[in-house]
């Protein structure tokens, strides 16, 4: 592997490998959650939480682990970590955990996370398996921000619960529903592709 | 040390730090989220009795219970009753205040919901729903109007539809109706005591 200097292995998860994105991993909580800015902002916190420990642990027992029960490990590991920010939401961000409901514990089985483990992680050192992780995550919270804020004023008028659209506005409730979240992240990947292709072709 | 030693001694270790941590983190928030649970109770309970300071379980079962409020000088002045019921995607857990006689709801509460967000969801909206719940007479069945009308020109028994969410209105009513009928039957019956050991 080509080594890559620090700043690069943060900003891949911001835009190269960005998992939402670039990847499409982690696509269950991204179309589920994101109906509102505030719960699309939870979420990804609650995920990069998760992310950053797990890396950070997986990183330093990966020589422990017989590579037989890898897996296994990783997903004991991280279902710790997801069931500790399940609680501790319920504890001090009670509304929160009240509209995220049952997507905090499936936080579990977002690819990301054991994609990270599997294909990062368990290959490279502590640091840089947390400066992996902290990109990805802020790559994670991004588009999960972009995918609720274009949802919630197109869909309610608000962005984070202030009114921002005039009273002319008339709300496109599908944007809120699954319906539109499918169409917002397939116009969005599209974007993203497109931008792709230019820059490439340029350089 | 072969192989399978070592893949059960790993998993065992990973599985015993897992489940001394979430044991800790589990004790360590418990408490917190009971209180958080009570509190949502408590402030809704004065949200739909006015005036209250205090109060106690008065009759629990599965799906609904009822509170009896009190003034600061211990004299019952209303009923709360927190039911659950099924709505149009799920649960729906809400709760109403009335007064001594059981014959005025004074104010209504979705204390949960999963209703399509934009439209049924629009059952815990105080401009859209709710306000139209406020000083109802409840000496019957409440019935819903449809298209919705303004404050002044609905019944005393009548609260407004949601445009575009029929059958979340028509849910939250039927919770209403159905334990209304349910609470008042166990006042006649005398059901509606302090137990022990729920003092408040």
């Amino acid at each position: 592997m080509a080594a890559k200097s620090i700043a690069q292995e943060y900003l891949k998860g911001l835009w190269d490998e960005n998992p939402v994105f670039r990847q499409l991993l982690g696509l269950c909580p991204t179309l589920a959650v994101t109906n509102a800015v505030i719960n699309g902002i939870a979420m990804g916190l609650a995920t990069s939480f998760v992310l950053i420990i797990s890396s950070v642990v997986v990183a330093s027992i990966k020589k422990l682990i017989p590579s037989q029960v890898r897996i296994a490990s990783y997903i004991v590991i991280i279902a710790t970590f997801v069931t500790v920010a399940d609680r501790f939401l319920a504890a001090y961000f009670f509304q929160i955990s009240k509209s995220l409901g049952p997507y905090i514990p499936l936080i579990v089985v977002n690819c990301i996370i054991l994609g990270r483990q599997e294909a990062f992680s368990s290959k490279n050192s502590v640091g840089r398996s947390f400066v992996d992780a902290l990109g990805m995550s802020t790559g994670f919270v991004l588009a999960l921000l972009v995918l609720s804020g274009i949802r919630e004023i197109l869909g309610m008028g608000t962005f984070l619960g202030y009114q921002v659209m005039g009273a002319w506005f008339k709300p496109w409730i599908i944007m809120i529903l699954p319906a539109g979240a499918f169409i917002t992240l397939g116009i969005l990947i599209a974007v993203a592709l497109l931008i792709e292709q230019k820059t490439k072709s340029r350089s | 040390m072969n192989l399978s030693t070592r893949m059960v001694l790993v998993l065992t270790t990973v599985g015993l730090i897992s489940g001394g941590m979430l044991a800790t983190v589990g004790i360590l928030t418990q408490k917190q989220i009971e209180k958080n649970k009570q509190r949502e109770i408590k402030a809704a309970i004065s949200q739909v009795i006015p005036g209250t300071k205090d109060s106690g379980i008065l009759f629990e079962e599965e799906d609904l219970i009822v509170y009896g409020g009190n003034d600061e000088t211990g004299t019952l002045i209303g009923f709360a009753v927190l039911v659950s019921g099924t709505g149009f995607q799920d649960k729906i857990k809400l709760m109403y205040g009335m007064n001594q006689e059981m014959t005025k709801i004074n104010r209504l509460a979705v204390l949960e919901q999963k209703e399509t967000p934009g439209l049924g969801a629009k059952i815990a909206s105080q401009e859209t729903f709710l306000q139209f719940w406020e000083n109802k007479d409840s000496s019957g069945a409440l019935k819903l109007r449809k298209p919705a009308a303004s404050s002044s020109e609905l019944a005393a028994s009548e609260v407004n539809t949601i445009t575009g969410a029929t059958i979340s209105s028509e849910k939250v009513l039927e919770i209403v109706n159905l334990s209304l009928d349910k609470v008042k039957r166990l006042k006649k019956e005398g059901r509606l005591k302090k137990e022990d050991g729920h003092g408040s």
